[in-house]
């Protein structure tokens, strides 16, 4: 099961409204190597590992990820706090604005829907280690192209921790795989 | 396995770099301080970052599960977590549904600040 705590992993405080920026970072909400389904991709993966160091690490990666996906909606929410139709419209969030108003939807920064298509589940650990430390990677050069899109403090902070946040759980999924294939000798081309 | 996990930052400085461990920080762009506001920010910060290098030490902990040094290191540092959270609860109301500060009526869950909107 899961338990809430009422507090966000790392801190957002954002005091300007920001729309273009709101809307770029949709990418990691509901885009394929958004917060969202990294999480969904751990989380229904850690079935298929095949010891106990597997399952703890995807366990606790999909749970940090669910703390991700909320982090990125306080920071969607806060940057479009208070605009105004004129605003939404000038800055691409018609549609967003038509179907949806204010509220949170999982789309990526083209308003693309999630679809469960992005979480990856092969059955196979090898298969999906590399998958994750892929999607790691990705993740980790669309937040640097976020980081690239302001110049506010406020947005560039929760976005560096972010990308780290990246860069470990690659590291950790890395040493999983190499873990597993000493433990099963199985060779990269296998 | 060679482990490149050896040194690592302290709490602060780990949770400012969202990466407790030295060896594999990939610094880009600058790193963000906190300046707390006012007594409740500073308490947050504090139990952020305790919780932080626990997230962070225990993802490390699931591979490398006989480094007893880490172990060690992992529960004095959550035994400080409990006691910030403790404090902070007592101060600023819970946080956490098992809080034993929800005993008051009426029900507090539902107190502001929500996280997105602090």
């Amino acid at each position: 099961m899961w338990k809430y705590v009422k507090k966000l992993e790392y801190p957002v405080n954002i005091q300007k409204k920001d729309l273009n920026m709101a809307k770029a970072l949709m990418a990691q909400y509901g885009g394929p190597d958004g917060e969202l389904a990294a999480s969904l991709r751990y989380i229904n993966q850690r079935y298929n590992m095949p010891d106990g160091r597997g399952k703890a690490l995807l366990t606790d990666i999909g749970t940090e990820e669910l703390a991700h996906i909320e982090i990125i909606a306080a920071m969607v929410h806060q940057l479009m706090k208070g605009a105004s139709i004129e605003e939404l419209k000038q800055n691409g969030l018609t549609a967003q604005f038509v179907e949806h108003d204010h509220a949170l939807f999982p789309v990526d920064a083209a308003m693309v829907p999630f679809t469960a298509t992005y979480i990856e589940t092969s059955g196979d650990w090898d298969a999906d280690l590399v998958s994750d430390m892929a999607a790691e990677k990705r993740a980790k050069v669309t937040y640097e192209n976020l980081m690239k899109m302001t110049n506010d403090p406020d947005v560039l902070a929760p976005l560096s921790f972010l990308r780290q946040r990246e860069v470990v759980h690659y590291q950790r999924f890395k040493e999983l795989r190499e873990f597993y294939k000493q433990k099963y000798q199985k060779k990269d081309n296998q | 396995m060679l482990n490149e996990n050896k040194i690592l930052f302290d709490p602060y400085q780990g949770f400012i770099r969202g990466n407790m461990f030295e060896s594999i920080f990939d610094q880009y762009g600058n790193i963000y301080s906190f300046k707390p506001i006012n007594e409740q920010a500073k308490l947050l910060t504090y139990l952020d970052m305790l919780e932080f290098a626990c997230i962070d030490i225990g993802l490390y902990l699931d591979i490398y599960n006989d480094d007893n040094k880490k172990i060690e290191y992992y529960n004095e540092l959550n035994k400080e977590k409990k006691r910030i959270l403790d404090e902070y609860e007592s101060k600023f109301g819970p946080i956490e549904l098992c809080s034993d500060y929800l005993n008051r009526s009426p029900w507090s869950w539902d107190n502001d600040p929500w996280p997105w909107e602090v």
